[in-house]
């Protein structure tokens, strides 16, 4: 996979890059002036491989770092590598018509880190489904909620209805006592005044009485009604109820789980504060304990929330009418627990472990050092000098751990020797053949024992490093810088080919040339060149001996969004933006093209034709001479077309705006297309901004009909039925004179653009039109 | 005596030869002939492009100098009446000559204004005839009048060649000149050849010829025919139906003729819009 574009946010300096391609040659440089956020750029880029964050990258608010990185890839590597579950509709098809993939990896505010698929459809693709999914849960719960309500409903009104019962009976009980009473009153008070109150009183305690026992009754038959109902819910909603207790068991082991991870957090906070060791010793613990309570809740939530997934889909089902055995079996079979789509993530890590390998080289770890602890090396302490160049020393040599168990110290020095021997011999071939050099270095490295001078690791074992040329023996940090660098550089490659020579890699180099003498610094670009086909190389450099003129289109230039001031935010300016980026950005392509010819007369910041030759510049500045145009035209010839994209680069470093003007021939499509891809990358609008092909031209002539050809520049009446340039190539006519003597023979005899037939007339002034519709 | 057999003998044998070689010639010229009206374009083709129109041709001999041609691209359909220097077997070479170059500068089926293609004809030629303007150099080549012709929009271009383009319309004929110079080398240093462009409207009559009809000698002096009266017939018979008009051409022209020899190739192509 290629890596083609990148963008940061929230990276030390960088608030959003925006996306930035990469050179299509698969050299890419940054330049940038101190503190510009050139290193910020290669950092974040490695950190996006490795997950690895510092604080100190954090910005002023403390917003969370995101590095996306995208890939070219062939759509039928993504079939084969997620084949286990789906892709959500949309993804597989975008990334076969980019024909690229993007990954992001998104810290978190302990600095953790998780890598997704992302990039802008692809993620609109994954929303759209999850949002089916949410609201497809929902719709399940929905039902299941209302079905549990029914049933609550129905409980509560039984309750209400038992209760009403109660009453009834107690007062049909109190107005059955109470009619003896009345009946024994009514006998007692006979004959008498009250008589006949106590008769009514009587009738009317019978009356209440009847109707009491009227409203128990109906109350005893509505009960009745009432109970089934509950009952007949209670039975239907005893699933739905499973899942509600799921539920809120899966909740709850949510809230657990967050808690849990809060606590280690919190201690793991601390314990990173802790300096001292017997201090750490005893949060260690806890915070072991910690650590393995957060597991256990873990494995506890994830069985909450497969049982509160599959109680759900029972439930949904079995209130849809299935019976309860049949859904059961469905449910089996369906594993709604389980996810048959890819997550952003999961997708995202899959495809993440086939991506380049993101290699920093940078002084401190990947120069070779003088010696490093073999316990170091083995046990991957990146924190000591010179532990990645060592490390690569070993897996070049094949060396594992038990190379130096060898009980006999005799074959083990015998071992070394051999290495020794057989790792000079392709470095120097290395050296020689790709840049040319003839020095006769060697390279040696031994193990060697702590002595007792050193208290704390007496007798533990070391390796050593000795740089031999001649008859002289120096450790690397004695001999030049230059010879050290190209040395572990060439360690990393050798190291690179001997991991995985299928995965590819991007090496991130920050400041290769720094304190290289010029020509070192010219035969670092020469191993970029020779690298290229198989490893990616982004570097960043002050020096203008980095940076090939004839390809500026490989330079990213970095600078503050207000210049001097570093706390402004970074901005990246690419080949199609160069020109916008600042002088002192760019000072290191004018210190290598020389004087800022903008600030001269024959070229001009603007309006500049760059012609494939002296011929079209002859007969074009003499045709201009002729006719009234409404912008002015700088004509900028190269000496011969092969130079063009040489004349594009010095423009383009000069931060001058310019169009390129090509024939149909095929010298002329080719570099038409050259600059399409390298300079615009495809983009068609800058096509139109900076190329002009006269496609049904092949030459400069067939502009002219070949009437006024013979007329005007041949001077002979001769047919010719092949165009004018066919001809002049077949009969071997020297075109620079030609053009010459037409130049000169228009300003003789004054010739005026109308003397020229319709068709001449025609073709320049579509010629004209079409430079002055992109110029300015 | 014996010599007088002998003579007659060899007379005899070299009348035979005379005949047989003849005879071979003929056929040679028959069988050429078959090949030049198959490079022709067939009346199918010509009334699917042309509609309403005739084609008066009379070829001097077994083969002619004159041909007619045409070419169907998008809209547009470009039809040229040719007339090559001489006639017979020299002119039959030059006129496949000329159906070659026309089809081959239309061949990249782009639109192309009737005086490029002129122009274009005329550098083929030259390069194929070696012509460079010098003394004494052969001056062969051909008159053409050749137009492009818009059926939707009634657009017509014409360019000429030695060449007039007839058009009747509203009871009056109009004529628009060609350029007074050929396909071919001539004693002037070449120029562009002139573009017309002409709007149609419906039931115009266009009509492209050779010099052949007009040149003709006969009537009862021995004249030629001549362009005025050739227009006057035009005129006088154009409310006719196309094929009736060829009918009356042709009559007109045998009347004219007479016994006197037919001098050069003849064609006549007349366009109804």
């Amino acid at each position: 996979m290629k890596f083609i574009s990148f963008r940061i946010h929230n990276f030390r300096s960088i608030k959003d890059s925006g996306w930035n391609e990469l050179s299509p040659d698969n050299i890419t440089g940054i330049i940038g002036q101190n503190e510009s956020g050139k290193t910020s750029i290669l950092e974040a880029l490695s950190s996006f491989y490795s997950g690895t964050v510092s604080e100190d990258v954090l910005r002023g608010d403390m917003s969370i770092p995101v590095v996306s990185c995208c890939f070219e890839i062939d759509h039928r590597l993504i079939s084969k590598l997620l084949n286990e579950k789906e892709l959500p509709v949309g993804v597989f098809k975008q990334i076969k018509s980019s024909k690229s993939l993007c990954l992001t990896r998104i810290w978190d505010e302990d600095m953790g880190s998780r890598i997704e698929l992302s990039g802008p459809k692809v993620s609109n693709s994954f929303d759209k489904h999850n949002t089916a999914r949410t609201e497809h849960d929902l719709k399940l719960q929905k039902r299941i909620d209302k079905c549990l309500e029914k049933k609550d409903n129905a409980v509560s009104l039984l309750l209400n209805s038992e209760e009403q019962k109660k009453v009834l009976s107690l007062e049909v009980e109190r107005y059955k006592l109470l009619i003896p009473e009345a009946q024994k009153e009514s006998k007692m008070l006979k004959g008498t005044r009250e008589e006949k109150p106590a008769i009514t009183k009587l009738r009317k305690t019978k009356e209440k009485l009847e109707q009491a026992s009227a409203d128990l009754s109906k109350a005893k038959t509505e009960l009745e009604g009432l109970k089934k109902e509950a009952e007949a819910l209670t039975q239907n909603s005893k699933l739905a109820e499973s899942s509600r207790q799921a539920r809120i068991r899966f909740e709850n082991a949510h809230a657990e789980l967050d808690s849990a991870y809060q606590d280690l957090r919190d201690l793991q906070r601390i314990f990173n504060t802790i300096s001292y060791e017997i201090d750490r010793r005893g949060v260690k613990s806890e915070l072991d304990k910690l650590n393995d309570k957060y597991v256990k809740v873990l494995q506890e939530y994830d069985q909450a929330r497969e049982d509160d997934i599959l109680k759900r889909n029972l439930a949904y089902k079995v209130l849809g009418g299935v019976s309860q055995a049949a859904a059961e079996r469905e449910v089996r079979n369906e594993k709604p627990h389980i996810d048959p789509f890819y997550s952003r993530e999961e997708a995202g890590n899959i495809l993440f472990g086939y991506i380049p390998e993101f290699v920093f080289f940078e002084d401190f770890s990947s120069l070779l050092p003088n010696k490093i602890d073999l316990e170091d090396i083995l046990s991957g302490n990146k924190d000591v000098e010179g532990f990645r160049a060592a490390g690569n020393f070993l897996k070049v040599s094949g060396l594992t751990p038990r190379f130096f168990v060898e009980g006999s110290s005799r074959l083990l020095k015998q071992k070394i020797e051999k290495l020794n021997k057989d790792i000079t011999i392709d470095f120097q071939d290395f050296w020689r053949q790709k840049i040319g050099k003839r020095n006769k270095i060697t390279i040696n490295f031994e193990l060697e024992h702590y002595s007792q001078s050193h208290p704390d690791k007496s007798g533990f074992p070391y390796l050593e490093f000795w740089i031999r040329d001649k008859q002289e023996r120096l450790y690397p940090k004695q001999r030049s810088r230059g010879v050290r660098w190209f040395l572990s550089f060439y360690l990393e490659l050798k190291a690179a080919a001997v991991s995985d020579p299928d995965k590819g890699m991007v090496l991130l180099i920050d400041e290769p040339g720094l304190s290289l003498h010029a020509r070192a610094q010219e035969d670092v670009l020469k191993v970029f060149d020779y690298i290229k086909d198989k490893i990616q190389v982004l570097y960043s450099t002050h020096s203008p001996h980095l940076i090939d003129s004839k390809k500026i289109y490989r330079l990213l230039a970095v600078q503050r969004a207000i210049e001097d001031d570093d706390s402004s935010e970074t901005k990246i300016f690419n080949a199609k933006s160069l020109t916008e980026a600042s002088a002192d950005t760019l000072s290191p392509i004018y210190t290598l093209i020389g004087a800022r010819l903008s600030e001269q007369q024959y070229i001009r910041q603007k309006n500049n034709v760059i012609l494939e030759d002296i011929s079209t510049y002859y007969y074009l500045s003499t045709i201009l001479t002729m006719i009234e145009l409404k912008k002015e035209i700088y004509l900028l010839p190269a000496s011969n077309i092969s130079n063009v994209e040489t004349l594009v680069n010095l423009l383009l470093g000069w931060g001058l705006d310019f169009v390129v003007l090509t024939g149909g021939n095929p010298e002329g499509m080719e570099i038409f297309s050259d600059i399409k891809q390298n300079l615009c990358r495809g983009d068609q609008s800058l096509v139109r901004k900076y190329l002009i092909n006269m496609d049904q031209f092949q030459g400069i002539e067939d502009l002219f009909s070949t009437l006024d050809f013979k007329k005007f520049i041949l001077h002979q009446r001769v047919g010719i039925p092949e165009t004018n340039s066919e001809f002049l190539k077949e009969n071997r006519y020297s075109r620079a004179v030609l053009a010459s003597n037409f130049m000169n023979e228009v300003q003789d005899n004054n010739l005026k653009f109308g003397d020229f037939d319709e068709e001449t007339r025609d073709n320049f002034m579509w010629l004209f039109q079409k430079l002055e519709s992109v110029l300015y | 005596m014996k010599k007088e057999d002998d003579f007659k003998l060899s007379f005899r044998l070299q009348k035979e030869e005379f005949e047989r070689q003849k005879k071979e010639m003929l056929e040679s010229i028959e069988y050429a002939s078959l090949i030049q009206a198959a490079l022709l374009p067939p009346t199918q083709q010509m009334n699917r492009f042309l509609g309403d129109h005739f084609i008066l041709y009379l070829p001097r001999d077994i083969v002619s100098g004159d041909f007619y041609w045409i070419f169907h691209m998008d809209d547009w359909v470009y039809l040229a009446v040719v007339d090559c220097t001489g006639h017979g077997v020299p002119g039959a070479l030059m006129s496949i000559l000329g159906i070659s170059f026309l089809n081959e500068i239309l061949s990249k089926k782009i639109f192309i204004k009737p005086n490029r293609i002129l122009n274009l004809l005329r550098e083929k030629v030259m390069k194929a005839l070696h012509q460079t303007g010098i003394h004494n150099e052969s001056k062969d080549g051909m008159d053409i009048g050749l137009i492009a012709y818009n059926s939707s929009t009634f657009d017509l271009q014409y360019a000429g060649a030695n060449n007039f383009l007839h058009f009747i319309r509203d009871k009056s004929i109009h004529q628009v000149k060609g350029d007074r110079m050929p396909i071919g080398v001539s004693g002037i240093e070449e120029n562009s050849f002139t573009n017309y462009p002409l709007r149609m409207k419906k039931n115009d009559i266009i009509y492209l010829f050779s010099d052949g009809f007009v040149d003709q000698f006969g009537g009862s002096k021995g004249k030629k025919f001549k362009y005025g009266p050739f227009e006057e017939l035009l005129f006088k018979h154009h409310t006719m139906p196309m094929g009736m008009q060829k009918d009356v051409l042709l009559d007109a022209f045998l009347d004219w003729k007479g016994d006197y020899d037919q001098v050069d190739d003849i064609l006549v192509l007349g366009l109804k819009i």
